[in-house]
């Protein structure tokens, strides 16, 4: 039963980490859009945040894997819900990414405009590195959450650990200890995340601290 | 640590009578911060009436030891009796004697500590409802009262955030007194505020002091040390330094920290 | 088009129904669980052992199991030892388990944001704890929780969506339920995100207008 459950992790972990990229593409471009002072990228960068944080997670993933995969191109439960959870990941990405900009100090944009630095290696040299920081703590509890959420993934039929979960309770009939066991590991898998999260962040801290 | 032992049985001297006895009595007073001891073998006593100030270089522990007598820090050595009620840092103190003790002490803070979210009155009414067990009409006609008599009768109903920090801490010396308090601690009542306000402030607290209130203020005005308070203490590096009639100590200090130290300031 | 604005005209008030037993559930786990959120917030801070550590074990489950499990080990786990609950309760507890442990930690915040110079005044003014909690505290640290509660009440709405795998027939069941039969994903999907957007949006909005205000105040 246990082997079973187990054998889900590397799904979950697989449709983390693409959702999780996906979405950091994604949330990269719209929090450009969001701060270029194009009033017309602004706005539709906005509007497509709202959307994709406005409706749940699971009609995503039907609207993707049903409407759109069921008609004009075939996708695979994977890719639904990769892509399903990319898109939200990506607008919160956004949002994380905006917030950790305004923390930067504008002196430092500022400082590289006065050494006469081009835009994109203002951006490549100064900001992003800072933003890559300050966002770091922010996107890997995302990610903790995120790694949760792929339980959803389940009901299109992607055999991640709540899958196998719900699979071995039908067949055993031992729903109690199938979905404590898939409980305890999303926690487990949650923990050592959040530990390294920690130990790299502090050692970034420590190495621009005074 | 022997020393500390000693004293402890010298200190219930509750042998002189009634309106005589000391009000505060604090017996080797210590605190430590980790291992950074920040009070080390304080020993004070003030008598009912009298007004000190402690002042000293920032960190020397003028604070910490004002916090202390009403254990908002709890001391790590040591005993302090304020009134009749005696503690002692070596053994575990109740709730109740806690709110015992704290009951005749008032203080008064540098950031004013005000309640933000309740009108002014209310600020001062609150505490004689739930402590002194006042009516809501009876703690609001006392809360007016005090509030006349620090010269703000007309702010009773407005915000605390749309009182300069001079009239917040007048309203702050206002809700202490509301409590009626044998003893008054202020720290660094004037610190926060620009010179012009601290000193509607000193000028609240000199009636205080006139009409008779105990008080310990922390402070680093020279000139209310000097001229207003009866005795003034120098604290550096968490021990007493000098400790005498206010004039002599800021005129004629003993000790070269002290001199060097009013020096320091009293030359800017 | 006309055919799909026809094919919304016709599912629609089926989907509406679903929609009340969504918001309902999502309520119901919301008036439960801030509750229980905020005594959890409360007993975390205590010193005592004995409150701390079932309510850390509570609030660390609930946060780390993701809420599908919850939801399925509350409704097919739970039979086993001889509890079994309705679909509408099962949703109910394991919401209002995942709502608790949440708003704990958002409680926690918004209380950790009140100055200790407050927790202090309150002692030197001679207040009890309870006084000092309920007086001082609670009404300065609860508003500052509120943007976040309600974000996260957003959040709690979506996951209503996922009550369909107990057959709760809110509104993602009813979309299923209208897809299996008439094999028109495509638009009934699009209705039922429009009909969660409906509601989430002006609600985001809100809780964007209700941070920007709070942090003109402090």
């Amino acid at each position: 039963m246990m082997a079973t459950i187990l054998s889900g992790v590397t799904w979950t972990i697989a449709l983390s980490l693409t959702a999780l990229a996906i979405g950091i593409i994604l949330g990269g471009v719209l929090c450009a859009m969001r701060t270029s002072g194009v009033a017309l990228l602004d706005f539709a960068a906005t509007v497509l945040i709202l959307a994709f944080r406005s409706v749940p997670p699971i009609v995503w993933l039907f609207l993707i894997y049903f409407g759109i995969g069921s008609g004009i191109v075939q996708v695979s439960p994977f890719q639904a819900a990769a892509i399903g959870l990319g898109l939200i990941t990506g607008a919160n990405m956004a949002e994380i990414f905006r917030g950790s900009l305004k923390a930067i100090h504008p002196g430092q944009g500022e400082a590289a405009r006065a050494l006469s630095m081009p835009p994109v290696w203002r951006m490549v040299d100064v900001i992003i590195p800072q933003l890559m920081r300050i966002s770091l703590p922010s996107v890997v509890s995302y990610g903790i959450g995120l790694l949760k959420d792929t339980a959803i993934a389940s009901t299109i039929g992607v055999p991640e650990i709540a899958f196998k979960a719900s699979h071995v309770s039908q067949v055993t009939f031992r729903g109690l200890e199938s979905f404590a066991f898939a409980g305890a590991l999303y926690i487990l898998l949650s923990v050592p995340i959040a530990l390294a999260s920690r130990e790299i962040d502090q050692r970034l801290r420590a190495r621009v601290a005074k | 640590m022997p020393e500390d032992d000693a004293l402890m049985h010298i200190l219930p001297s509750q042998t002189s009578s009634g309106s005589q006895r000391v009000m505060v009595e604090v017996a080797g007073l210590c605190k430590d911060f980790g291992a950074h001891r920040v009070l080390d073998n304080i020993h004070l006593t003030v008598d009912p009436g009298e007004v000190i100030a402690i002042i000293g270089p920032s960190g020397s522990g003028k604070s910490t030891l004002l916090r202390c007598i009403n254990l908002l820090e709890r001391p790590s050595a040591g005993a302090i009796r304020v009134g009749d009620v005696e503690i002692d840092a070596f053994r575990k103190i109740t709730r109740r004697e806690l709110l015992a003790f704290r009951r005749p002490i008032g203080m008064v803070f540098q950031s004013f500590n005000l309640f933000p979210h309740l009108s002014v009155l209310r600020n001062v009414s609150i505490a004689q409802e739930r402590v002194l067990k006042r009516s809501r009409e009876e703690a609001d006609a006392v809360s007016r009262q005090l509030l006349e008599r620090v010269g703000l009768g007309s702010k009773a109903d407005q915000y605390p955030a749309r009182c300069s920090g001079g009239q917040q801490q007048r309203i702050a010396i206002a809700r202490a007194l509301a409590l009626e308090p044998e003893l008054m601690l202020f720290d660094e009542p004037t610190s926060a505020l620009d010179p012009e306000l601290g000193l509607e402030v000193l000028n609240v607290m000199q009636e205080l002091a006139t009409a008779g209130m105990t008080m310990i203020v922390v402070t680093h005005e020279m000139h209310f040390a000097e001229s207003v308070s009866n005795r003034v203490i120098i604290m550096a590096d968490g021990k007493i330094i000098e400790e005498g009639p206010s004039v002599q100590v800021m005129r004629s200090p003993h000790s070269e920290r002290a001199k060097q130290f009013l020096g320091a300031v009293l030359n800017r | 088009m006309i055919d799909m604005l026809e094919f919304w005209r016709q599912s629609l008030p089926q989907l509406l129904t679903g929609y009340r037993l969504s918001l309902l559930v999502t309520g119901a786990s919301l008036f439960l669980g801030i509750p229980l959120g905020l005594l959890l917030a409360l007993s975390l801070q205590t010193r005592s052992t004995w409150l701390k550590l079932p309510s850390l074990s509570v609030v660390e489950i609930g946060r780390g199991a993701s809420i599908l499990v919850l939801l399925q080990f509350v409704y097919f786990g739970m039979p086993s030892v001889g509890l079994t609950f309705s679909s509408f309760a099962s949703v109910t507890i394991a919401f209002t388990w995942c709502t608790a442990a949440y708003t704990s930690e958002i409680i926690r915040a918004g209380l950790e944001s009140v100055p200790q110079g407050q927790r202090e005044a309150g002692e030197a003014l001679g207040m009890t704890r309870l006084d000092i909690l309920r007086i001082v505290i609670l009404p300065q640290g609860l508003p500052v929780s509120v943007p976040a509660l309600l974000g996260f009440s957003i959040l709690m709405l979506q996951a209503s969506s996922l009550a369909f795998v107990v057959a709760l027939p809110e509104l993602m069941s009813k979309a299923q339920l209208i897809g299996s039969n008439t094999f028109r994903y495509m638009p009934l999907f699009t209705l039922t995100a429009i009909l969660y957007a409906a509601v989430c949006i002006p609600a985001t909005i809100v809780v964007g207008f209700l941070e920007r205000r709070l942090s003109r105040h402090f």
